[in-house]
This record gives C-alpha cells, sequence and structure tokens, in this order.
C-alpha cells in the first residue's frame, strides 16, 4: 500500500513479513544445494517465475478488489493455442498474432467481468465454470495435440537473454511497475482499494464499481494470454497443457505477499515476492533430488509454513489488529 | 468516589489501563458494578467506553490493572466472564437462523443442549423468554423475519438465556427504537434490575441516562472522572463531566441568512418502500425530515441520490434534470448523501485517514492521471485540522479511530467535494454531545454559504434545532410540511405517526 515509510521501518511496512520469509528461505537453500547460488541457477529461477508471476499480478489485482478468476491459467493456455493456430496454420507474422493473442486474452478476461458484474454472480464459481469453456475451447481447437512448426524467431522472447538476464523476466519487470503505479499512485488504484474494502460505500462515493471490476478482469486476461504466449515461447509448441498449473501458485503466492482474500488490503509488489519464493522452492525441490512424487507435498508444506511466518512475525512487528 | 454506595460490588476492576502502540486507551481507571442498580458509562467519542466494555467482558485483556467478578479473578478463571453478557449497539444476530437458535447459541453456555438438539425442549423454553421479554415473534421465526425492535430485544433475551448471567452491558440499545419501543425497553432492564441482575448502561442520550440510571461513571480521554449518583447530579453538570468544558445545547442553529431560489425539486418521485414523494428544497435552507424508522426517509434519500433505483418520478437540482440511478453523477454534479449506516457506507475500513479522505479529493491532487502525494497530505492534514478529527496521524487505518472522530473525517471529505446539495442521515447517531454541537455549526455555516441540506433525523430535539421546516414521513408517503417555530411537538409527533393513529411500521 502506499504508506510513507521507510523500507527498513519494519514495524509498519506491510511486506515486511513476505520479505523476511524470502531472505530466510533464500539463505536456507544455499545451504541446501551448492548449486543453489549460481548464475545459472539463477537466470533459471528468473526465468520460470516471470510466467506465474504474471499471472499472479492480474489474480493479486482482482484480490484486492474482493475477486478472484480461477480460469486465468485456462486464458493463458487458450491464448498459446490460438497463437499457435494463428501462426502455423494461417501463416500470420509472429508479431501478429502475438498481438492478436493479447487482444483475445484481454477480450476473455472482459467477458468474465462482464458476467461477474452483469449477473451478479460470485466470480469463484462464475469463473470455475469459464475456466471449462477455455479449457475446453482449447482441446475443441486442438484435439489435445501440440502445434509444432512456429517460426524459429519467437523463441527469443521465451529463451532469449540480455544482459544475462531472461527476457521474460525483462518483461515482467515493467508489467510489475506498471500495475505497482496504478494501484498506487492513481485514482484508478484508490478506487480498486475502495472497492475491496467496502463495495457499497465505493459505490456512495461515487465510483463506476462495475466498470473498475471489468477492466482489472480485462487487465488479468491480458496478463494471463501474455504469460502464455511467452510459455509457447519458451517451449518452441503451442502445447494445450500451458496454463494447467498456474491456477493455485499465483493465489498462494498473493497471500503470502500480503494480499487478503477478502480483499481491500495488499498488492502486486508482495504478490510477485510471494511468486518468487514459491519459485525457490520449486527450484530447491528438483535441486535437492526430491522424488518427484513427494514434489507437491513439499512445496505445500512450505508454503503454509511461509504463510504462517508470514503472520506470525506480523503479530510480533505488533501492527495493532 | 463510591460514597453513597453500600452494597458489595459483583464485578469490580481497580486500576485498569490499555495501552495500544503509540496509543494509551485506559488509564487507572475503577469501576464498581452492584446488583440491583442501572450504572451508567459516560463519555464523549474516543472517551474509552468500547475499550473498557471489551475488558470487562472478557475479549481483550487489560496491560494493568485487576478484575474481580464474584471474588475471582475473571483472568485467571476465564469461565467468569460468563457472568457479563454484552448487547452491542448494531444488532448482532444469526438472521439465516430461528429465533429460538439464535437464543440459546451457544447450547452448552445455556444449557439447551450437548450433542443433539432437542427443538420441542429448545421452543418451549424460547417460548418462556419471549414473553417474559414482551418480544412478538414465534420460536420458530427466522430472526431476519421479525422487526428491528424485537430484534433487539431478542438480543438482550440472548443474554438472559445464559446459565450464568448477573451483568448485562447494553451499548445504545435505543438508536434504531421508536419511543414506545424504548418505554418497553426500559421497562424490561427496570424489571431485570428488580430481579437481582446489573446494567451497565451506555448512552449518550440524556433524558435515558437520568431516567433509567441509579449511579453513572464519566470517563474522559480514557481516565475515568467521576463516579456519582445521578440523583446528586444535573444535565448541564454530566456534560461538563463529559466534556471538560461548557456546552450550551439551549442553542439553536438555524441558518441566519434567507433560503435562496429553489435549488432540488423532486416530483412524484417512487421507489423501494416510498411512494410519490414531491417537495423542494431552496439554496441556504436546513431542511428536516422526521419519521419513524422504517418510514422510507432514507430510502428516498438514496434515490435522489441514485444509490436505489426509482420506479417513478424525476429530480431537477437547479433547474437541470437529475440523472437518476448513478452515484458518480450526483457525486460530479454536487448532490452528497452521508449515511446513516458509516461503517456498511461511509468508511473504507483498511485504508488510512489519508486514502479514505483523498479519494475525494482526486480534482486538486492529481495530475497526468498521478496522485501527488505531497499535495494530498497538505490537503488532508488541512481537514483533518478544520472538523478536528482526533487521529495519532493521517496514516492510521480509519477503523482504529472513534465513532464520532470517523463522522468527522467523513463530512470532512464531503466538504471537500464542495457540494450544492447535501443530505444527512441521522448525523448524530452514537455521537457525542459536543461533537453534535460541531455538526450542527458546520450544517449551519454551509447553509449559510449557500448549500440546500436536507437532515434526516428521528431525534425531534434535534430537527428543532436545526431545521426551519419539517417535513414528515410516514410508511412511504410524504405528510406534513411544517415551519417549525409555529409548530408543537405534538402537531410533529400525531404526524409522524400518521395522523394521530398509533401504528408500529417498522
Amino acid at each position: 500500500m502506499s504508506r510513507k515509510n521507510s523500507i527498513l521501518d519494519l514495524k509498519s511496512n506491510p511486506l515486511a513479513g513476505v520479505v523476511a520469509a524470502l531472505v530466510l528461505i533464500f539463505i536456507i537453500s544455499c545451504f541446501l544445494s551448492k548449486y543453489f547460488l549460481t548464475a545459472f541457477n539463477m537466470m533459471i529461477v528468473a526465468r520460470e517465475l516471470a510466467f506465474i508471476a504474471l499471472i499472479t499480478i492480474g489474480q493479486s489485482m482482482l484480490m484486492v478488489l474482493g475477486e478472484l478468476d480461477l480460469s486465468l491459467g485456462m486464458i493463458s493456455g487458450l491464448c498459446g493455442v490460438i497463437g499457435g493456430v494463428l501462426m502455423v496454420d494461417q501463416g500470420w507474422s509472429p508479431a501478429l498474432a502475438f498481438l492478436v493473442c493479447l487482444v483475445f486474452g484481454t477480450l476473455f478476461g472482459c467477458i468474465n467481468g462482464v458476467l461477474v458484474t452483469q449477473l451478479k454472480l460470485p466470480s469463484l464459481v462464475l469463473t470455475i465454470g469459464m475456466a471449462g469453456v477455455y479449457g475446453g475451447s482449447n482441446l475443441v481447437l486442438t484435439k489435445g495435440i501440440a502445434i509444432t512448426g512456429l517460426p524459429p524467431e519467437i523463441s527469443i522472447l521465451g529463451r532469449g537473454q540480455l544482459l544475462f538476464l531472461p527476457v521474460p523476466f525483462l518483461i515482467l519487470l515493467p508489467v510489475l511497475a506498471a500495475a505497482a503505479f496504478v494501484m498506487f499512485k492513481t485514482p484508478f488504484g484508490r478506487y480498486m482499494y475502495a472497492i475491496g474494502n467496502n463495495a457499497v460505500t465505493a459505490i456512495m462515493l461515487g465510483v463506476k464499481v462495475d466498470r473498475v471490476r471489468i477492466v482489472v478482469f480485462a487487465v488479468a486476461g491480458l496478463l494471463a494470454s501474455l504469460a502464455g504466449m511467452l510459455m509457447v515461447a519458451r517451449l518452441g509448441t503451442a502445447q494445450p497443457s500451458i496454463g494447467e498449473s498456474w491456477v493455485l501458485p499465483p493465489i498462494a503466492a498473493a497471500v503470502i505477499g500480503g494480499v487478503a482474500t477478502t480483499g481491500g488490503v495488499g498488492g502486486p509488489i508482495g504478490a510477485v515476492l510471494g511468486a518468487v519464493i514459491i519459485g525457490i522452492i520449486e527450484n530447491i525441490i528438483v535441486l535437492f533430488g526430491i522424488s518427484p512424487y513427494w514434489q507437491s507435498v513439499v512445496s505445500g508444506g512450505v508454503v503454509v509454513l511461509a504463510i504462517s511466518f508470514d503472520s506470525v512475525s506480523r503479530r510480533y512487528f505488533g501492527r495493532v489488529g | 468516589m463510591g460514597s453513597g454506595i453500600s452494597n458489595v460490588a459483583f464485578l469490580e476492576v481497580r486500576g485498569i489501563g490499555q495501552r495500544f502502540p503509540g496509543v494509551v486507551a485506559l488509564k487507572d481507571v475503577d469501576l464498581s458494578i452492584e446488583i440491583g442498580k442501572v450504572h451508567v458509562l459516560a463519555g464523549e467519542n474516543g472517551a474509552g467506553k468500547s475499550t473498557l466494555v471489551k475488558i470487562l467482558v472478557g475479549t481483550q485483556d487489560p496491560t494493568e490493572g485487576t478484575i474481580a467478578i464474584d471474588g475471582s479473578n475473571p483472568l485467571e478463571h476465564r469461565e467468569m466472564f460468563d457472568y457479563v453478557a454484552y448487547v452491542p449497539q448494531e444488532i448482532n444476530l444469526f438472521p439465516n437462523m430461528t429465533v429460538a437458535e439464535n437464543l440459546f447459541i451457544p447450547f452448552n453456555k445455556t444449557g439447551a443442549a450437548d450433542w443433539v438438539i432437542d427443538h420441542g425442549k429448545m421452543f418451549k423454553a424460547a417460548e418462556e423468554l419471549i414473553a417474559r421479554f414482551d418480544i412478538s415473534a414465534r420460536p420458530g421465526q427466522l430472526v431476519k423475519d421479525i422487526p428491528i425492535s424485537d430484534q433487539q430485544l431478542l438480543q438482550i433475551a440472548r443474554a438472559a438465556a445464559r446459565r450464568r448471567f448477573k451483568v448485562l452491558i447494553l451499548d445504545e440499545p435505543t438508536s434504531s427504537l421508536t419511543s414506545q419501543e424504548v418505554e418497553r425497553l426500559f421497562n424490561i432492564i427496570r424489571q431485570l434490575r428488580a430481579d437481582n441482575h446489573a446494567v451497565i448502561f451506555i448512552s449518550h442520550k440524556m433524558e435515558e441516562i437520568f431516567d433509567l440510571g441509579d449511579d453513572v461513571t464519566v470517563l474522559r480521554n480514557g481516565e475515568r472522572v467521576a463516579t456519582r449518583p445521578l440523583s446528586g447530579l444535573t444535565e448541564p453538570e454530566l456534560i461538563r463531566l463529559m466534556s471538560g468544558e461548557e456546552v450550551r445545547m439551549d442553542q439553536v442553529f438555524y441558518p441566519t441568512t434567507a433560503p435562496g431560489e429553489t435549488l432540488l425539486e423532486v416530483t412524484g418521485l417512487s421507489g423501494y418502500r416510498f411512494h410519490d414523494a414531491s417537495f423542494q428544497l431552496r439554496a441556504g435552507e436546513i431542511l428536516g425530515f422526521a419519521g419513524l424508522v422504517g418510514a422510507g426517509r432514507s430510502e428516498l434519500m438514496q434515490t435522489m441520490f441514485g444509490y436505489l433505483k426509482a420506479t417513478a418520478g424525476h429530480v431537477k437540482v437547479a433547474g437541470k434534470n437529475w440523472k437518476l440511478h448513478d452515484t458518480s453523477f450526483s457525486i460530479a454534479h454536487g448532490m452528497l448523501y452521508l449515511s446513516e449506516e458509516r461503517r456498511q457506507h461511509g468508511i473504507l475500513p483498511f485504508l488510512s485517514v489519508r486514502e479514505n479522505i483523498g479519494i475525494s479529493i482526486f480534482d486538486r491532487t492529481v495530475s497526468l492521471g498521478t496522485i501527488f502525494a505531497g499535495r494530498e497530505r497538505h490537503i488532508v492534514s488541512d481537514i483533518i485540522k478544520t472538523y478536528d478529527i482526533k487521529t495519532p496521524s493521517m496514516e492510521k487505518q480509519i477503523m482504529f479511530l472513534s465513532g464520532g472522530n470517523q463522522q468527522k473525517a467523513i463530512i470532512g471529505r464531503a466538504m471537500a467535494c464542495h457540494p450544492k446539495v447535501l443530505i444527512f442521515d441521522e448525523p448524530t447517531k452514537g455521537i457525542d454531545v459536543r461533537t453534535k454541537v460541531e455538526i450542527y455549526r458546520i450544517m449551519k455555516e454551509l447553509a449559510e454559504r449557500g448549500v440546500g441540506i436536507i437532515l434526516v433525523s428521528s431525534d425531534l430535539v434535534e430537527l428543532r434545532k436545526c431545521a426551519g421546516r419539517i417535513l414528515t414521513m410516514h410508511s412511504g408517503s410524504l405528510g406534513g410540511e411544517f415551519l417549525t417555530k409555529d409548530t408543537d411537538n405534538e402537531t410533529l409527533v400525531r404526524a409522524i405517526l400518521g395522523a394521530g393513529e398509533v401504528r408500529n411500521v417498522a
């Protein structure tokens, strides 16, 4: 939140908990594997982070509003294969295909937002349904088979590097900066927090509540399609399964980062730091050589630990509540 | 202290202190509550009453001091807190559960059930309580289907349903009741007092305090100022104890300037819970709206403002046709509504005072789409000063401010929008005497600057002090129009009740 506090003021900085958890997990990881703190591994962590983090930014913006979109992962997958079809079957130029996919993602998010606000449905239930619609359309389009033969030049977006930094990570940074700017520094962001605090009060203050909600759903859809297209670029094929595992980790990341599921508090920076924690955990599990069967048990358990750590540290740092 | 207090106290606190980081909420407070008495807890908003109540019911442990309930220390024997029942100001029941279930939850504390609920037995026990507390409801009815006044009594009956029950704490129980309902409630409180219970009564209404109370403890800024029998105290003395200064209650607050042109014109407006309302408001006038709770006044106001949908009719402001059902149009063009429900309609609880006020001043803080933090802090700190909002810092989350200071922040925010028409809906509900006078003064000054003000209030004294003209509303229809100076109370009350006919429309 836009508090006027020094970063070092642990008592009142809302990010204190997640930063402390991140530092702790980072240090433990350094001890667990000698490969962890190498330039190559850090590059991998940063690259893998980007996809989940893009979804996390959108999801955390929705959560601040008090909404949730469980179809974001499916939007990523569907936009990815739409991009594949456009480039391979239709022979479109990659740039145009990319742009059209982003438009589609925005449109899908917008549809979710319009349905939630106009039918006055709980977004949780509606987007479970829409996840089925988008996921199913993906299969109708691909019959479950990956689209290969994509133009090779797109791989720079997924696998390229600039000054040792992976391109997806370089795309993430300005997106995060823009999201944080909008939420902390613009009237629109203040309206988002107002709605998440109390939608009725927001209406009484003259906020166009439905319009704000629809715009944020659309932005979340846009970011989901961006993540999906970057993943296609990284894999070199348009896999129908892209995004299937992107549903719950972003929500966990946002909660770790201090975004309340009930809305009105937290922000995208904390949420992305939460995604970094999850990324490090997944990385260290691989480096440490834990059996794949145990991986989700361990990563789930560490997520629970991270959330508890945040809540406990908050109590100790004495925020009256 | 304690002179004239003879019985042994059932509940006693000594030297209670409560510190929060950066705030001392209570300092060295003593309080003795005896069986068979109504003890009034008086003080302005933010004096520490709610903190003290939280300590008495065991939801907050004090940082200093001792508590004794019936001779033992409840901080060690937590079950002793079961003797103290608290009835909050807002209705706090389970709306979708039955009257009987609401009475006996939690079942183990009321002895109604251990593992399996015997509905027959529970309904029978509920019937007894319902009769004793004069509630008009059946045990099997859902709580949301019974009138507010009965819900209020049900909350008290629920407290009495507990196996251990000696002390009842009532926090402004009359704020949503009509005068007859208040009488019914007071009879029940007197009955409880005669029946070997103690009552702690919190209220800002002087007539109620003197009508019902035996003793009074006055808190100011977290400290106990006095404990006295009410029989030896006069109203001005009590007000002086609470505020620490003289507050003149006999003042009137009519605008001294003559009203101007017709500003607001409502014609045949109908909507949820009201129909065919027509009236006019002139610039620089304070127009009162009297009526019972549930008469449709708030609904009429919210429809004009655009929060609720109109089914017929139209509204004109300064000759301009008003767009209905669009609050952002109303705000942008200078009509503001300040709801009686501060918590639900007024504040953004987790945001700071700065962010709460800042949301209405973007016209002066935003350039190139960006909020300039310095400008925002500057304007907000001016508003905090002008409206005397007491907060340790503008970064404090607004939910930690007292009710009166939240109200001042809401009013300050509204003023920053430079409204042409301003609707106050019960602006002094739950507000202490001194802040009330400040709010009246603000209304008067605004009217003198040409703002048209509508004051919806259930308090006839308040309406008579501020409004030159009063409209009455009954069962969704506008009744008479009265000039305050030519009208006596009786005439107004008859109009409020629907031409003398006594009916409960809540």
